[in-house]
């Protein structure tokens, strides 16, 4: 049936999809099948009730009107604000200068750091009462804030944690992509003496558009289903202000322990996703092909 | 061929034999519990107890964030992870029938009977399913060097009133600081709603789900008492300025730490933290700390006090040797004198067995204070609502007065209509 080749193949990849099987195919298939019955994860009755999960959670105003705007918000300005401060480190990083290799280090150090760890920290950072952000503006006279209390202050917050910790990655990236631009055109432009910002929007943007955009694609499904620094910053609060996708899910999944509600939801979410990593593939692939 | 065929009937019949006589001989028992000093105390007087019966205990730490949705899967997949497991009066019904019936053990007889009643942790057969850890409730404290026994406020009005004072006087930076997120809502939120005659669902303090069925699972968040109490932490917070603007989204922990760095006169946490409040290494107020009833709203002229317990409960899918065993265990913590009064004296929860408590309180005032105060107390109130779906109605209250509090003083009878519906819709 299979040559030796096709059988070697098939040997070298059979791990890892056996572990995909077990670790991602089987709880989606188990997460689908909860989400159309009764499963408290309490008290499993397990009896089908169709599409009635699905509907509580589409007809949600809580789904609708808070999670999942805040849920996009999130992902475009995370992605944004990481891609835009990863690109501008790219470039200063992309220049040789004394002590490059240091800095570099230094900068890629978030990335090490388990987003609990730095939600955790950050907590305390912007803390009221012992946070050193309140602390710096009471020495300038200026009034500290409850930043956790309020809506877009927390928000802010947990953006900000976010692009702390993915700017390294968008850096690390983007400063491959440049290093393997070709010169030529840096230094005919050199030679015409075109100026810094001319040279960035019509040569290096241009040119590194094909990794941003990989880049973006990757993050954007990433930060889509982000749930650690939230649940770690604010739980989803203050109330359910700063509530994503994946803290609804978990929230009726495990705290409220309604596994079928919580995986309807996830489903949805999944299927949210799905949608938006093929419009994005579908726009990789227009500018690879351009 | 049959060579190998004997080869493996042999090496089959060696692993049922040592498989069996290592369920007959139980040599080691896993606690699933959280780090917590009650806790470590508690499992401490099963390790003294191991170590004279030759059992070895292996504690499994599970974090607090977690506890509940991890032990419940463990729970419901049968799984052999756990002998016991840490339990607490808000899982009792989660959980009742998923757990070992405990009425075979003696030493429950000297338990609390309000902590154990059947409503909170009986199954549907009636049978009791915990055996204590400790009694675990709050209590108002305040710094006894800052406040005379009498000087304490004895009404909500009188804390605005006696915390301006202190902080006019320099004395502290705050009045009132403890937890009011989600999950800490017993802090600020229930002691102060219990205290204005309010509950999360009506009647309130019915605890039985007949009643509250019958009642349609009514929220009490649009009551006056409740608006009156969201108010008033509204006021102090914005107006009075008596408590951290930061407190609606603190956790115990934040809360405390304001506490025990001396910048604020009152709080409420548990009792359990008495040792931790009164350690210098980890507090600045350490031996200037007191402890007295819950000030009362403007609706409620009677004292009340809170008091339920954590305990331990076995799984009931384990090993009838296993069970056998853990309840060995669990009875000798119930009679362990020396290892009770050592769990009071690093934690301030009064211990399992009640016939200890006439003793503690002899020798020692705040044991003395809690006994008089809560323990002896006719009016007592229960922390939690028992039916499966309190977290959820917990969650959904916290959610609406939380936004109540961070928004507009004139929206706050709005934010509490708009959250009525959801916390009577969570609770069915």
């Amino acid at each position: 049936m299979f040559g030796e080749q096709q059988r070697f193949v098939l040997l070298l990849i059979a791990p890892a999809a056996l572990l995909l099987l077990l670790f991602q195919v089987v709880p989606i298939v188990i997460g689908a099948n909860a989400s159309f019955r009764d499963w408290a994860l309490y008290n499993p009755r397990k009896t089908w009730i169709g599409f009635d999960h699905y509907v509580a959670v589409i007809s949600d105003p809580a789904f609708l009107y808070v999670v999942l705007p805040n849920t996009f918000l999130f992902m475009v300005l995370s992605v944004a604000g990481a891609l835009v401060v990863g690109l501008a480190l790219a470039l200063l990083l992309n220049r040789p200068f004394r002590g490059q290799k240091l800095v570099q280090t230094i900068l890629l150090v978030p990335l090490m750091v388990a987003p609990v760890i730095a939600a955790i920290m950050i907590r305390w950072i912007f803390n009221d009462q012992f946070g050193i952000v309140n602390v710096v503006l009471e020495a300038i006279g200026l009034d500290g804030q409850p930043w956790l209390v309020q809506r877009w202050s927390a928000f802010g917050i947990i953006l900000l944690t976010d692009i702390w910790l993915w700017t390294p990655w968008f850096t690390l990236l983007l400063l491959a992509g440049l290093q393997s631009l070709p010169k030529e055109p840096f230094e005919a432009a050199a030679i015409d003496g075109t100026t810094t910002w001319r040279v960035f929007r019509f040569l290096t943007l241009p040119m590194l558009r094909p990794v941003i955009v990989v880049c973006v694609v990757i993050r954007a499904i990433d930060a889509f289903r982000t749930f650690d620094i939230v649940w770690t910053l604010t739980g989803g609060g203050p109330g359910r202000s700063t509530e994503l996708f994946s803290l609804y899910a978990y929230v009726h999944a495990f705290l409220n322990l309604d596994l079928g509600r919580g995986s309807a939801a996830a489903i949805i979410g999944g299927l949210i996703i799905l949608v938006i990593g093929v419009v994005l593939y579908r726009l990789v692939d227009r500018i690879a092909k351009a | 061929m049959q060579g190998l065929a004997r080869w493996f009937m042999a090496a089959t019949a060696a692993l049922v034999a040592a498989t069996g006589s290592a369920a007959a001989q139980v040599k080691e028992l896993r606690i699933g519990y959280q780090p917590s000093p009650i806790q470590d105390a508690s499992i401490a007087m099963f390790e003294a107890w191991g170590a004279r019966n030759g059992v070895k205990i292996v504690k499994v730490p599970n974090s607090y964030g977690v506890y509940v949705e991890k032990m419940t899967a463990s729970l419901t997949s049968n799984a052999d992870q756990y002998d016991v497991i840490w339990h607490n009066d808000d899982w009792g019904q989660t959980w009742a029938h998923l757990l070992e019936p405990m009425d075979d053990v003696e030493a429950n007889k000297f338990a609390d009977k309000w902590s154990m009643a059947p409503v909170v942790f009986a199954n549907a057969q009636g049978q009791n399913t915990v055996v204590p850890m400790g009694q675990t409730f709050s209590v108002f404290f305040y710094r006894s060097d800052l406040v005379k026994p009498e000087e304490v406020p004895k009404t909500l009005a009188e804390l605005v009133t006696a915390s301006k004072k202190l902080q006019a006087d320099g004395k502290v930076k705050f009045g009132y600081v403890a937890g009011m997120a989600m999950n800490h809502t017993w802090f600020s939120w229930l002691w102060s709603m219990w205290g204005n005659n309010c509950d999360v669902l009506l009647p309130a303090y019915e605890r039985d789900n007949k009643k509250l069925a019958e009642a349609g699972w009514k929220s009490g968040l649009t009551e006056p008492c409740m608006q009156q109490t969201v108010e008033y932490w509204w006021d102090a917070i914005n107006t009075h300025k008596i408590a951290p603007r930061g407190m609606p989204a603190y956790d115990r922990n934040e809360a405390n730490a304001i506490f025990m760095s001396g910048d604020a006169a009152f709080t409420v946490a548990d009792t359990l933290w008495w040792g931790t409040f009164n350690d210098p290494a980890k507090s600045k107020i350490a031996g200037k700390i007191a402890a007295a009833r819950f000030p009362l709203g403007p609706n409620r002229t009677r004292p009340f006090a809170w008091d339920d317990i954590w305990g331990w409960a076995i799984p009931k899918s384990i090993a009838p040797e296993r069970k056998k065993l853990a309840k060995q265990m669990l009875e000798a913590m119930m009679l362990d004198e020396e290892g009770q009064m050592k769990l009071w004296k690093a934690t301030g929860a009064p211990p399992p067995n009640t016939s200890f408590w006439p003793k503690i309180a002899e020798q020692d005032q705040f044991m003395k204070l809690l006994k008089e105060s809560v323990l002896d107390s006719p009016d007592k109130v229960r922390g939690a609502y028992y039916f499966p779906q309190w977290p959820a109605v917990h969650k959904a209250f916290n959610d609406a007065v939380t936004r109540a509090v961070t928004g507009r003083r004139e929206d706050i009878a709005r934010a509490l209509a708009e959250g009525a519906p959801l916390v009577s819709k969570a609770a069915q």
